[in-house]
């Protein structure tokens, strides 16, 4: 037990700062309930999906730049392929756009291992080229969306047998991520690949050795995430009802929440849960600087040192543990 | 992790307090995706001094901020659950936010989009009158140039929204003048160097013309006809700081200025205000109409004399006010304060 708590203390901890939060948001603002939950969920959806992704390639000891790029080819795609078609012809379009995202991801790793150009540069050149894909497939914003897959992610769950009341507390939008997230991650992290993907970026060398194909594993790294980044951009077709070629603000927050989640930029050290709820985390103190209507221009210096003293604070912990 | 929580706490009780003070009057909460923008910064500068002025703004809330449509998605849903009366916003496009625009008005709130128009019925949209910018402004060319000879008609973005109603402007003020005619048509791009090497080639045809009418891309433009030695003809452009300066100092020049201010987020500001006074406007979309500084008249010359502060940001555009909506000064929408601030 003592053992489980160490090892997740992170991820425990930033539960609790969640918690804490949601009361203090409680506190300033009444009326904060179900409809609160809901767009707080909506919001962080495309975050999760951005921080997912950038997630996987950094236990892979890589960075991927070109994630926001991503989510706008796929969000661009998804868009255009739902203008005109029909709700059934909408399941093969999603299938189509994630199968983009695991090509563009493969591509990504792919040149990397190929060319042995190091991890951000690669990214940061392809972070171009997708913007670039995204302009083509759309000038501007436009394109549809299927209608049950706006619905996905509207309100409050509601599941067949079990009352609502016990379950529409809980927005449709976070039980998205959570089930996509499992169902991709879960079993990675349980085969071999999950194990050499936290191998490879732990020590490459000592992996090597081990008889990993760091190359293999590195390109399924990027993969994942080129998958995630595909979720990402549906996610934000599901919200805006079409398709945005212009990659909005996802890169830098899914650094940032990697970091805050409890992920060594190092590579190697990390998992799933903690960003994700650093993401949440994030999106709430947006909230609560508007509803405390904070000058503008202070609300982003008060989310960049909230981070840096939760990180710091979260060190000077973990040195103390290690002493006692 | 006690000391965690006890941080957050600390932190959280720091902040808290700034939200605390409560006034009487509306609550009006402030979405625009564009900063650093000095258009847009003269948006929100004129949303802040409307609402101060107006006496009738107990608080604004205002998310300003890079982001996308998905990222003012949140900044609404923020702005609904702070419980506002009203919410000024500058889509980030026309059909990416009506999801959010609905839930608010669903929930009593009144939207008002400034400057470009959304797909959401039930949002209230006050913009700057593209069409008339371009019909008072080709007019007023038109008759500077004794209603006869050609014209250069430089246009703004192939395809873009405030083009294509500018340019329904310009046909209809050409119809009233048979004998001017379209000497040449180019886009511009609202780009600088594109429609100043655009004029430089048109002048060294030779073919001769008396006019230019332009989508403000002007002080280039005056440039290039300096710069070569061309005798000026007369010249349209918008309110930019740059040519309007040319319009109080170039020697020669006879132009005019039509605005196309910033300062529509304040007249947005002022719709809100009174829609929740209960003085709702008889159509959804609320059309501001331009004015035009001509330096050939004493009006327009005392216009453009008065355009010419210092203290105003040379990157704004210099209208900073809209007669009958905007009711501040010139000081307090340079100082840029809010209610409460």
């Amino acid at each position: 037990m003592t053992r489980l708590l160490q090892k997740n203390g992170w991820t425990l901890g930033l539960a609790l700062l969640f918690a804490a939060l949601l009361v203090f948001t409680k506190v300033i603002q009444p009326g904060f309930g179900l409809s609160g939950l809901d767009s707080l969920a909506r919001a962080a959806l495309p975050f999760a999906f951005a921080t997912a992704a950038m997630t996987v390639v950094v236990l892979a000891g890589g960075i991927d730049l070109s994630v926001a790029s991503m989510m706008a080819v796929a969000s661009v795609t998804g868009a255009r392929l739902m203008e005109g078609a029909t709700e059934a012809e909408s399941v093969w379009i999603v299938g189509f756009v994630l199968l983009v995202g695991l090509a563009m991801g493969a591509l990504n790793g792919a040149l990397i291992v190929l060319t042995k150009v190091p991890d951000i540069v690669v990214t940061l050149s392809m972070l171009f080229v997708w913007e670039g894909v995204a302009l083509l497939i759309l000038q501007g914003p436009e394109g549809a969306c299927a209608v049950w897959l706006t619905e996905l992610i509207k309100g409050g769950l509601t599941l067949p047998l079990i009352p609502a009341a016990l379950t529409v507390w809980f927005p449709k939008a976070a039980v998205l991520v959570i089930v996509v997230v499992a169902l991709v991650w879960v079993p990675v992290r349980r085969s071999k690949l999950g194990l050499s993907i936290y191998a490879i970026g732990s020590d490459p060398l000592a992996a090597f050795r081990s008889g990993i194909s760091l190359g293999r594993t590195r390109i399924a790294a990027y993969a994942i995430a080129g998958l995630f980044a595909a979720f990402g951009g549906l996610a934000l077709t599901m919200s805006t009802g079409i398709g945005e070629p212009i990659p909005g603000p996802y890169l830098m927050a899914s650094v940032a929440a990697v970091v805050l989640g409890g992920v060594a930029l190092t590579g190697g050290k990390g998992g799933l849960v903690g960003p994700i709820l650093a993401v949440f985390i994030l999106r709430l103190v947006r909230l609560d600087l508007t509803l405390m209507s904070v000058d503008p221009n202070v609300t982003t210096i008060v989310e960049g040192t909230i981070m840096v003293v939760v990180v710091m604070f979260g060190g000077i912990l973990a040195v103390r543990g290690r002493k006692r | 992790m006690k000391r965690l929580l006890q941080g957050t706490a600390a932190l959280g009780l720091a902040f808290g307090f700034a939200g605390m003070a409560h006034a009487e009057g509306y609550k009006i909460g402030i979405s625009n995706t564009v900063q650093g923008n000095g258009w847009r910064e003269e948006m929100v500068c004129a949303m802040k001094a409307q609402a101060l002025v107006s006496g009738k703004v107990a608080s604004l809330n205002i998310a300003h901020r890079n982001t996308d449509a998905a990222g003012q998605l949140e900044d609404i849903r923020n702005l609904i659950q702070a419980g506002v009366n009203a919410i000024v916003v500058n889509p980030a496009n026309a059909d990416g936010i009506n999801a959010a625009i609905k839930e608010a008005t669903d929930a009593g709130i009144v939207v008002v989009a400034v400057d470009q128009a959304v797909t959401e019925p039930s949002a209230y949209i006050l913009s700057n009158n593209q069409e008339q910018y371009a019909y008072i402004g080709a007019k007023w060319l038109f008759e500077t140039m004794g209603g006869k000879g050609s014209v250069v008609y430089m246009r703004g973005a192939a395809g873009a929204g405030a083009d294509n109603d500018r340019d329904a402007g310009f046909k209809r003020a050409l119809a009233e003048f048979p004998d001017v005619k379209v000497a040449q048509e180019v886009f511009t791009g609202w780009q600088q160097d594109q429609g100043k090497q655009q004029i430089l080639d048109y002048i060294a045809t030779g073919v001769p013309f008396e006019g230019v009418w332009t989508s403000g891309i002007d002080n280039v433009i005056v440039d290039a006809f300096v710069e070569s030695g061309t005798p000026l003809v007369p010249i349209v452009g918008a309110d930019n700081a740059g040519f309007v300066g040319q319009l109080a100092t170039v020697e020669g020049l006879v132009g005019a200025a039509v605005t196309n201010p910033g300062s529509v987020g304040g007249a947005g500001v002022a719709l809100a205000i009174q829609i929740l006074d209960g003085q709702k406007p008889a159509s959804n979309t609320v059309l501001v109409d331009p004015s035009l500084w001509a330096n050939n008249t004493d009006d327009g010359k005392a216009q453009i004399a008065a355009a010419q502060n210092p203290n105003l940001d040379p990157e704004w555009p210099v209208s900073v006010s809209i007669p009958g909506w905007t009711t501040y000064s010139m000081d307090e929408i340079i100082a840029c304060k809010g209610p409460g601030e």
